[in-house]
């Protein structure tokens, strides 16, 4: 399932891709063409004072998620979509794979499928692209859980109920790798996802969403080393994980008018819960929390406020006297972040964000080692060519 | 039991007779429902936006998506007006019948020619490009002529049934709009070679129409929000040539066109704030919107 392509075949495709995107150009607009095909990147650049526990991005002025994107349809019943993204870390270029995945636009009966590798749909942020998010740093139990954003190799099949108000059902079987890097069993599918959205408009002014997913991982990270020094562990993967994953996602949103350019107030709240934590965990438990509010106060300029806490029991193995032991690590972090944003086109935004974490419980100095006091950061994104409809 | 099975016959029922009931459609911008209830009253017509929202800034809202669902026609402006949003609610409503290219999706621009196309990359810095041209076609009665005529052959195509019901409404929409543009026309004679000062290139077909000159944009390019330095610069502008209007949308922020207002207020250059599109979808609601616009614009103009 996974798609693996070495560099230079996919700079082959990408040509193509580019080739195709100008033969389509120009030429849309009658009854059967199925729409051009598009070519567009992003640029995050963010200077942070310092690093941060469970942190995306080290100190200094380092490349954020940015990527590269193509996209456009193949004929009438397909939609093909390619990203390749890559972000600095202490000033080394990590890159990867990030989408590279058919989906179907035909099919009858509300139902849409989805093959190749992609982001998955738990929770309400995941399958949000990075450049849109209110903050320069994911919420704590998406860098916890997932790995900031989890994308993987695998299939999705959705159906979209005809009802007056949205009600959308999701289920996606994933190989789980990028989820768990390195796993002690070999399952496949390593991870599924089922999640069910609903929402809907109150009035002109007022809408909402409210997401159920849950996450049945069959893969395991063998459990920690309690003598392992943390190293720069900048790679995806979910930090924390277990067997069952539950997340809950709320999301309010005002407008006067419906007219959201001129003023707006988001309010995003999401939890995450994660059992069977390791076989010999009982009913000890990971969870974390997230409760953010934006309010874009005149055109172009948002304010932003969002606290986080993550609660987790980490398996460690602990070496003494030849004997090796099983224990968990119990640590807490929260974090809480302000945020104000200028934004005076599609393709640009301005934004200094000051965060603070403070970490507790019996392992907190050694899980969350570099619990930072007072983080002060620095963002801009800009966006070149072809620009993504955002999500609600 | 009997009521479980009448009402479980009911649902299988209703699932069935689905494509024999009135036909649905999803509109991006209300002039295309106004559009589809002249041609079609008979259409069950739902518009996405209305004329207190700029249609560039529209959330993917789940009723949207919820809409779009279950539309047997959507109609839409095109040229790049709704992609921020459109192809979210497309991917989403898993309804093959509107995507691109089905005989489901009309674009209203794709049946007429656009101002104004771009060339080249859009950069950070410039703004809501649109490669088509300007989107905003709505203020153009001649071109909505024209794609009254491929609606009319869009709908026509998806009820042949009801072709000649659709082509008498079409005759007719045909005759009593252009009889009305000669008199706009008419009405707006002292208009003609009149600059403005407006916002966002909402109106240009509107003052191309009318053969009025846009003398400066609010915003520094499409799609900016108006900033410090772009208003002073055109403050200096108004002050070497003098508008006979600011004209902005009534879905445009106020503030900085009272700001210009009120830096020109030795000349009394008048604030003329209008509507970008129809109030309602009504089949009478684009002539009275054009009635409106001429009527505010001759009333204010001296």
């Amino acid at each position: 399932m996974s798609v693996v392509t070495p560099p230079r075949i996919r700079l082959l495709l990408a040509a193509a891709v580019l080739v195709c995107a100008e033969l389509q150009l120009g030429k849309s607009g009658w009854a059967s063409d199925p729409g051009p095909w598009e070519v567009g990147a992003v640029l995050d650049v963010a200077a942070s004072s310092r690093d941060m526990a469970m942190g995306a991005r080290s100190h200094g002025l380092q490349v954020g998620h940015s990527d590269l994107l193509i996209r456009g349809p193949l004929g009438a019943p397909f939609a093909a979509e390619a990203i390749f993204a890559g972000h600095t870390v202490h000033g080394r270029l990590e890159h990867h794979v990030e989408k590279f995945s058919l989906r179907t636009r035909t099919l009858p009966a509300g139902l849409s499928a989805m093959a190749g590798r992609f982001a998955s749909q738990i929770g309400y942020l995941n399958e949000q692209h990075p450049h849109t998010d209110d903050f320069s740093e994911r919420p704590l139990l998406y860098r916890g859980f997932f790995g900031g954003h989890w994308f993987d190799d695998g299939v999705r099949l959705n159906w979209t109920a005809p009802t007056p108000f949205y009600l959308r059902i999701g289920a996606e079987a994933f190989s789980g790798r990028q989820l768990i890097k390195n796993s002690e069993t070999a399952q496949r599918p390593g991870a599924g996802v089922v999640s069910l959205k609903t929402g809907g408009d109150l009035n002109v002014s007022n809408s909402w969403q409210f997401g159920l997913s849950y996450l049945n991982n069959r893969r395991r990270s063998p459990a920690h080393h309690h003598e392992e020094a943390r190293g720069d562990d900048h790679a995806h993967g979910a930090e924390f994980n277990g067997k069952h994953v539950w997340v809950s996602d709320f999301v309010y949103k005002w407008s006067p008018n419906g007219d959201v350019k001129s003023q707006q107030l988001r309010l995003i709240g999401e939890h995450a819960q994660v059992s069977g934590i390791h076989p010999e965990s009982g009913s000890r438990r990971h969870a974390g929390s997230t409760l953010a509010a934006v309010w874009r106060f005149i055109p172009a300029w948002e304010i932003g406020v969002r606290t986080d806490w993550l609660s987790v029991n980490r398996p460690e193995l602990h070496h003494e006297d030849g004997v090796t032991g099983l224990e968990f690590g119990a640590a807490r972090l929260r974090e809480d972040a302000l945020m104000v944003a200028y934004k005076p086109g599609h393709r640009q935004t301005y934004r200094m964000q000051v965060s603070r974490q403070r970490a507790s419980g019996m392992a907190a100095d050694d899980v969350f080692s570099g619990a930072a006091k007072h983080i002060v950061q620095f963002q801009v994104i800009f966006g070149f060519g072809a620009h993504s409809a955002h999500s609600y | 039991m009997r009521t479980a099975i009448n009402f479980l016959l009911g649902v299988a029922a209703l699932c069935l007779s689905g494509t024999s009931w009135a036909l649905t459609v999803f509109v991006c911008e209300p002039e295309w429902g106004a559009l589809v209830k002249t041609l079609y009253p008979k259409a069950d017509v739902f518009s996405a936006t209305h004329h207190l929202q700029d249609p560039h800034h529209i959330e993917a809202r789940p009723s949207l998506i919820a809409r779009l669902r279950s539309a047997d026609l959507a109609v839409c402006t095109g040229a790049g007006l709704e992609l921020g949003w459109l192809p979210m609610l497309q991917a989403r409503a898993g309804n093959p019948r509107v995507q691109d290219g089905q005989s489901g999706m009309f674009y209203a621009a794709s049946v007429v020619t656009l101002m104004n196309p771009t060339l080249g990359v859009a950069t950070p810095f410039s703004g809501d490009v649109h490669r088509e041209g300007n989107p905003h076609i709505q203020a153009d009665p001649h071109r909505l002529l024209k794609v009254s005529t491929g609606l009319r052959d869009r709908l026509v195509q998806l009820r042949p049934q009801d072709a000649q019901e659709i082509n008498a409404a079409y005759a007719k929409f045909q005759q009593r709009f252009s009889a009305a543009i000669v008199k706009w026309e008419r009405r707006a004679q002292n208009l003609k070679g009149r600059w403005v000062v407006t916002q966002h290139a909402s109106f240009d077909y509107l003052w191309a129409w009318l053969e009025m000159k846009p003398l400066a944009d609010l915003e520094p390019r499409p799609g900016t929000a108006p900033t410090p330095g772009h208003l002073d610069q055109v403050r200096q502008r108004l002050a070497q040539r003098p508008a006979s209007a600011i004209v902005i949308a009534q879905h445009h922020d106020r503030r900085p066109a009272e700001w210009l207002a009120r830096q020109d207020a030795a000349r009394n250059t008048p604030l003329i704030i209008i509507p970008a599109t129809v109030a309602s979808m009504s089949h009478d609601a684009l002539m009275e919107w054009f009635d409106a616009v001429i009527t505010a614009l001759t009333d204010q103009i001296r």
